[in-house]
C-alpha cells in the first residue's frame, strides 16, 4: 500500500505543486501543503514535511523560485512562485497527464470511450 | 537535460554552503510549525494539542532534516570523503601493506608514466610548438608495398609548389652537416638546415636581429648567406649585435651572416643554422628525418581536404620505373608525424596503444598480490562488515568502501610516481641527447617535460589499481563474508581462505621465484663493479668519417681513411692504433650457428657479439690467445677464421674443444647463411664485464676504410688529452672533408653505454625486491589468518595438552605446503625462463647455483613471515579462547 502510494507521490506531487502555484500564486509552504491536502482528501501525502523535499527538487531545477517575505499577519515566511521555466514544464506535464489519464480511462471504462 | 545540470549547480552550492542550508532549514521549519499551531488554535484545539498536532502533521524532523541535507548536498561524495578517511586509518594501521604495496605500485605507475611520455613526445604530439603548429603539415612520398617513406624529387616539390591550393608556405628542407670556420678558430662539423625561405614564414617566428632567408637567396647565382641560431650567436659571436654582416666559412664556401633567430628557434628539427636551398643543391630531398617537405594548410582546409588535392596533383613518375611498377602515392601528414617510423598513421596510434596497454599490465602482479593482503584483512573485518551490512549498507556500499581504501593506497603511489617522473625524464633526455645522430639536441618538439595528460595517465593507473586490488578481495569477501558472518558474529571462527587465494599465492611465491635468478643474473652483469679488464681510460676511440655529401664516395674516400690511419700510425706507432666495425663493447649482437660437433648431433644457435677486426686488434688491447693464436696474415686473405672469447666457448660449445670448430652468422634466427668460419684462438673477455659471448672476424683489406664512419681505438697511454688534439690536427690538415669524430676515452663511453642498462637494472632489482616484500607480506597475511582462523581449535588443543611442536606443525603444514608449490613452480618456471633467454653471466653466478639459494631465501622468507604469527599461536589462552569461542 505504501509503495503505491509513494509510487503515485513520485509522479504527481511535482504537478500538483506547480498547479498550486499557478493557480494561486506565490505561497508559503505550509500553503502549499494545505492546499494539496485539502484537495488529496489526505490520501496523497503522509505528512506535510514531503512538500518540503519536493520543493527543494523544483527550486534546484529552477521550475519555481524561492523568496523570503512577509505573510498575511506579518510573519517573515519563504515564498515559493513559479518561473517561466516551471510554466513550461507545467503545461507539458498537465497535458501527458491528461493524455495518460485518458488512456487510462478507455483502459478501464470501454464502453464509455466508445 | 538543462534542469538536471541546475540541480547539480544547486546541490554543489549546497556542499559548499551546507551552514546555510541548515538555517535555511531550522527557519522554514519554525514558520511552518507556528502556522500550522494558530491554524489548531483556530479549530480550537489548546496549544499543547495545537502544538503536538502541528508536529504530527509536518512528520519527523530529525528525518526530514536528513532528507533535506541529503537533497543539498553531494552525499556519494560525503561517503567518498568517509571512506577515504578509514582507508587512511587502516593504511597507518597496517603500515606492511603500505610500505610493500605502496613501493610496489609506485615502481610500476613510475614506469608506466615514463614510458606515456616517451610514447607522447615521440609518437603521439601532432603539433610543432609553432603558431597554430597544429596546421603545419609534411607531405611525403609514400611507398605502400615496402611501406617506406622515400625521397621526394626536385620536380615534385616544385610542382607542389606551383599548384596547390590547399596549403601555403610550401618548402623543403634538408640536412647537410658542414664544417664551420668562424675566425680562424679551430673547425667544427655543424649541422646546417638548407631550407627553402618559405620555411620562416611557415614558422612565423621573426628573427631577433637581421633578417630570414628571402626567396632571393635561393637564386644560384645569389650571394651564399647563413641565419644562425640564438645560442650560435651567444657562443660564437659572444652576442654581438653587429654580427650581421659578419662572414664564416661553411665547408668551402664563405657565407655572410644575414639574421639571428630568437632563443628557443629550431625548425625544421633541431637545427642551429640555416642557409637557403637552392635549386643547384639537390635532386630529390631525403626521406625524414634528413629532408622533409613542409606546408601549412590554407585557412579553412582540413587535412583531408589538403589530401585530396595532393592526390589529384599525385607524383611525378619516377626516371626509372621500377620492376614492380610505382607504389609511390603522395600523403599528407601532420608535420612531426614525418618523422617518427615509417608507419601509417592508424598503426602508430595502435602501436602506443599496445605498448601502453603491455606497461599496465605490469600493475598486475603487484595488485594481485596486494589484493591477497587486502583480502586476508577484509577476512578479519568481517564483523565491521557484517554489522554494516546489518545496518542497511548494501553490497555494493561496502564494495566501494574497500576499493576506495586500496584508491587511497593507489593514489598515494600515483602521486610519488608523479613527483619521481619528472627527475626520470630529464635524465633520459640527457642520455639521449649524447646519441651523435641528434646532433647534442632533441627535436625541437620533444619536451621531457611532465604533462597534464601524462598526469591523467597516472591517475588512470591508480584507479585502475584500485580495481585490480581492491575489487577482486572486496567482492569476494562481502559475497561470502555477509552470510556466514551474520551467523558468526560474536564468535572467533570465521571463513576460510579459498581456492583462489591459494593458487595465487602459491602463484605470488612461484613468479618471485622464476623471476629472481634471472633479474640477479641480468642486475648483476651490469651493476658488479668488476671493471672491462683493461684499462679503458688509456684508450681513445675516434670516428672516421667523410661526409659523402660533399664528395661522392668514391675510391679517394678510401685513399682518405688509409692515409689517416698511415699517418696515425706512423706518428703512434702501429701498434698503438687498430680499426674495428664495433669498439670492444659495444660490437653488433648477431645471430650465430656452430657446425655440429658429431655428423646429425644438435646445432646450437644464439646471439653473440660479432665484431670485424684489424690484424692490430689484439696488440693494442692487450690481448694474447688462451688456446690456439690470434690473428696474423693468413687470416686477412682468403681464409675464412675466426677468434671467439671465453664466454663464447661456454655459451655456444660448452665444456667441448672450440679450437678447429665451425661458426657462421645467420641473418635471421630462421635463415641459413653465410660462409662458415673456423676458429683459430680463444681469447680472454675484453670487456670482461659481459654477458654476451664474442667472435672476431678478420676485417678483409680491401673493407679497411671502405664503410664511412669506422671507429678507431688507439692506445694513448697515460696523456689521452694530448693524443686527442693531435688527432683533431692531423684530420684539419687532411682534408676539410674528413671528419674525425666523438674523439672520446673508451672508460668515458663505457660509462655512458652502461648508464642505461644501469637504470633498466635497478628498476628489474627494486621490482623484484618488492615483489618479494609483498610475497613476504602475503604470507604473513596469510599465516595471521590462519592462527585467527584456528584460534578457538588451538585452545581446545592446548588445554588438552597438546605438545607445542605437533601444534605448530600441524597449523603451518598448509601453509608451508603452499610455499612448496610455489616453490616448485618457480623453479620450474626459472629453469624454462633460463633455457629460453639464455642468460649468463661470466664471473657472476650460475643458474644451477642461484636456484637453490633463492628458493632457500624465498623459503626464509616464508618461515620468518610464519614466526610472529607462530608466536601468537602458542601464546592462545585455553581459556580465553574457548571463553570467546
Amino acid at each position: 500500500m505504501v509503495d503505491s502510494e509513494s509510487f503515485i507521490l513520485q509522479g504527481t506531487l511535482d504537478l500538483m505543486v506547480l498547479k498550486t502555484l499557478e493557480h494561486l500564486g506565490p505561497l508559503h509552504g505550509y500553503g502549499i501543503a494545505l492546499r494539496i491536502e485539502q484537495l488529496g482528501e489526505r490520501a496523497l501525502i503522509v505528512n506535510q514535511g514531503t512538500v518540503y523535499l519536493c520543493l527543494v527538487r523544483l527550486v534546484q531545477k529552477k521550475w519555481i523560485r524561492a523568496e523570503w517575505g512577509l505573510s498575511d499577519n506579518n510573519r517573515k515566511a519563504k515564498f515559493y512562485s513559479l518561473t517561466k521555466a516551471g510554466r513550461k514544464q507545467l503545461q507539458a506535464e498537465t497535458e501527458n497527464w491528461e493524455r495518460v489519464a485518458g488512456v487510462m480511462g478507455r483502459v478501464l471504462h470501454p464502453q464509455t470511450g466508445s | 537535460m538543462l534542469a538536471f545540470f541546475h540541480t547539480i549547480a544547486a546541490r554543489i552550492r549546497g556542499f559548499l554552503r551546507p551552514g546555510d542550508i541548515e538555517s535555511d532549514f531550522d527557519q522554514e521549519m519554525a514558520v511552518h510549525l507556528e502556522m500550522a499551531e494558530e491554524d489548531g488554535l483556530r479549530r480550537g484545539l489548546t496549544v499543547e494539542e495545537a502544538r503536538r498536532a502541528a508536529r504530527v502533521q509536518l512528520g519527523g524532523v530529525t528525518q526530514l532534516r536528513e532528507s533535506w541535507r541529503a537533497a543539498w548536498g553531494l552525499p556519494w561524495l560525503d561517503g567518498f570523503a568517509l571512506d577515504a578517511k578509514l582507508g587512511l586509518r587502516m593504511l597507518r594501521r597496517s603500515w606492511g601493506l603500505t610500505l610493500a604495496g605502496g613501493l610496489a605500485m609506485t615502481i610500476v605507475i613510475t614506469i608506466a608514466a615514463v614510458v606515456f611520455v616517451f610514447l607522447d613526445q615521440f609518437m603521439g604530439r601532432t603539433a610543432p610548438p609553432l603558431d597554430q603548429g597544429e596546421r603545419v603539415v609534411a607531405l611525403q612520398s609514400w611507398d605502400a608495398e615496402a611501406h617506406r617513406r622515400r625521397d621526394v624529387s626536385r620536380g615534385d616539390l616544385e610542382r607542389w609548389g606551383a599548384t596547390l591550393q590547399t596549403v601555403e608556405d610550401l618548402g623543403g628542407f634538408q640536412t647537410i652537416e658542414r664544417r664551420l670556420i668562424v675566425d680562424g678558430r679551430p673547425a667544427e662539423w655543424v649541422r646546417v638546415a638548407e631550407i627553402s625561405a618559405s620555411g620562416f614564414r611557415l614558422a612565423r617566428v621573426r628573427p631577433l636581429l637581421g633578417r630570414w632567408i628571402a626567396e632571393a637567396d635561393e637564386h644560384v647565382a645569389a650571394a651564399p648567406v647563413v641565419v644562425i641560431g640564438y645560442d650560435v650567436w651567444q657562443s660564437r659571436f659572444a652576442s654581438d649585435r653587429a654580427v650581421i654582416g659578419h662572414t664564416v666559412r661553411l665547408g668551402e664556401i664563405i657565407h655572410t651572416v644575414v639574421g639571428v633567430m630568437p632563443e628557443g628557434f629550431a625548425f625544421p628539427v633541431n637545427h642551429r643554422y640555416w642557409i637557403p636551398l637552392r635549386s643547384d643543391s639537390f635532386g630529390s630531398l631525403k626521406a625524414a628525418p634528413e629532408g622533409v617537405v613542409f606546408a601549412r594548410l590554407a585557412p579553412g582546409v582540413s587535412l583531408d581536404g589538403a589530401q585530396a588535392e595532393l592526390t589529384t596533383v599525385g607524383l611525378l613518375p619516377p626516371a626509372t620505373a621500377p620492376p614492380r611498377g610505382d607504389a609511390r602515392r603522395p600523403r599528407i601528414v601532420p608535420y612531426t608525424f614525418a618523422f617518427t617510423d615509417d608507419v601509417e598513421r592508424g598503426e602508430l596510434a595502435w602501436r602506443q596503444r599496445i605498448i601502453l596497454f603491455l606497461v599496465s599490465l605490469l600493475l598486475v602482479p603487484p595488485c594481485l598480490n596486494i589484493a591477497i593482503l587486502i583480502y586476508a584483512r577484509t577476512v578479519t573485518r568481517q564483523e565491521e562488515f557484517a554489522a554494516r551490512f546489518a545496518l542497511g549498507a548494501s553490497r555494493g556500499r561496502i564494495v566501494v568502501q574497500l576499493c576506495v581504501e586500496v584508491l587511497v593506497l593507489s593514489s598515494a603511489a600515483g602521486a610519488t610516481a608523479l613527483v619521481l617522473t619528472r627527475p626520470i625524464l630529464t635524465q633520459i633526455g640527457e642520455i639521449i641527447r649524447r646519441f651523435p645522430e641528434l646532433g647534442g639536441s632533441l627535436p625541437f618538439w620533444v619536451d621531457f617535460d611532465f604533462s597534464w595528460r601524462a598526469a591523467v595517465f597516472v591517475a588512470g593507473l591508480s584507479v585502475l589499481a584500485a580495481l585490480i586490488a581492491g575489487l577482486l578481495p572486496a567482492l569476494q569477501a562481502t559475497g561470502r563474508v555477509m552470510p556466514t558472518a551474520l551467523r558468526s558474529l560474536g564468535s572467533r571462527t570465521g571463513i576460510p581462505l579459498g581456492a583462489t587465494w591459494t593458487a595465487l599465492i602459491v602463484a605470488q611465491v612461484g613468479l618471485a621465484l622464476a623471476a629472481l635468478p634471472s633479474t640477479m643474473e641480468l642486475a648483476w652483469g651490469n651493476l658488479r663493479p668488476a671493471g672491462p679488464g683493461f684499462p679503458a681510460r688509456e684508450f681513445l676511440t675516434v670516428r672516421l668519417s667523410v661526409n659523402p655529401q660533399s664528395v661522392p664516395f668514391d675510391s679517394r674516400v678510401r685513399n682518405l681513411q688509409a692515409e689517416v690511419i698511415r699517418r696515425i700510425d706512423a706518428e703512434f706507432g702501429a701498434s698503438a692504433v687498430t680499426f674495428a666495425a664495433g669498439l670492444p663493447g659495444a660490437e653488433p649482437l648477431t645471430f650465430v650457428e656452430m657446425e655440429e660437433g658429431v655428423p646429425g648431433g644438435p646445432r646450437v644457435r644464439r646471439y653473440v657479439r660479432a665484431n670485424q677486426v684489424d690484424r692490430a686488434f689484439f696488440e693494442v688491447f692487450d690481448v694474447s690467445a688462451l688456446a690456439g693464436r690470434t690473428f696474423d696474415g693468413r687470416d686477412f686473405g682468403a681464409a675464412a677464421t675466426a677468434i671467439v672469447d671465453q664466454t663464447f666457448v661456454r655459451q655456444v660449445i660448452g665444456d667441448g674443444n672450440a679450437i678447429g670448430r665451425r661458426v657462421r652468422p645467420v641473418s635471421a634466427p630462421r635463415s641459413d647463411a653465410a660462409p662458415w668460419y673456423e676458429i683459430v684462438g680463444i681469447v680472454p673477455d675484453r670487456p670482461a664485464n659481459t654477458s654476451q659471448g664474442r667472435m672476431y672476424v678478420p676485417a678483409q683489406p680491401s673493407a679497411r676504410g671502405a664503410a664511412s664512419p669506422i671507429q678507431l681505438a688507439l692506445h694513448a697511454g697515460p696523456d689521452p688529452a694530448a693524443m686527442a688534439r693531435r688527432l683533431q690536427e692531423i684530420g684539419t690538415n687532411l682534408d676539410p672533408t674528413l671528419r674525425l669524430e666523438t674523439v672520446r676515452r673508451l672508460d668515458e663511453v663505457y660509462g655512458e653505454t652502461q648508464m642505461s642498462s644501469n637504470l633498466t637494472s635497478y628498476a628489474l632489482a627494486i621490482v623484484t625486491l618488492s615483489v618479494l616484500v609483498l610475497s613476504a607480506a602475503g604470507l604473513y597475511a596469510l599465516m595471521s589468518f590462519t592462527v585467527a582462523r584456528r584460534r578457538r581449535e588451538i585452545g581446545i588443543r592446548m588445554a588438552l595438552g597438546a605438545r607445542q611442536g605437533r601444534l605448530l606443525a600441524s597449523i603451518f603444514a598448509r601453509a608451508l605446503w603452499q610455499i612448496a608449490a610455489g616453490v616448485v613452480v618457480g623453479v620450474t618456471a626459472a629453469l624454462v625462463l633460463h633455457l629460453r633467454l639464455n642468460i649468463e653471466v661470466e664471473g657472476g653466478w650460475h643458474i644451477p647455483g642461484i636456484l637453490p639459494a633463492a628458493a632457500i631465501f624465498i623459503m626464509a622468507i616464508g618461515l620468518l613471515s610464519a614466526a610472529g604469527p607462530a608466536r601468537r599461536a602458542v601464546r592462545v589462552d585455553p581459556t580465553e579462547a574457548l571463553r570467546d569461542g
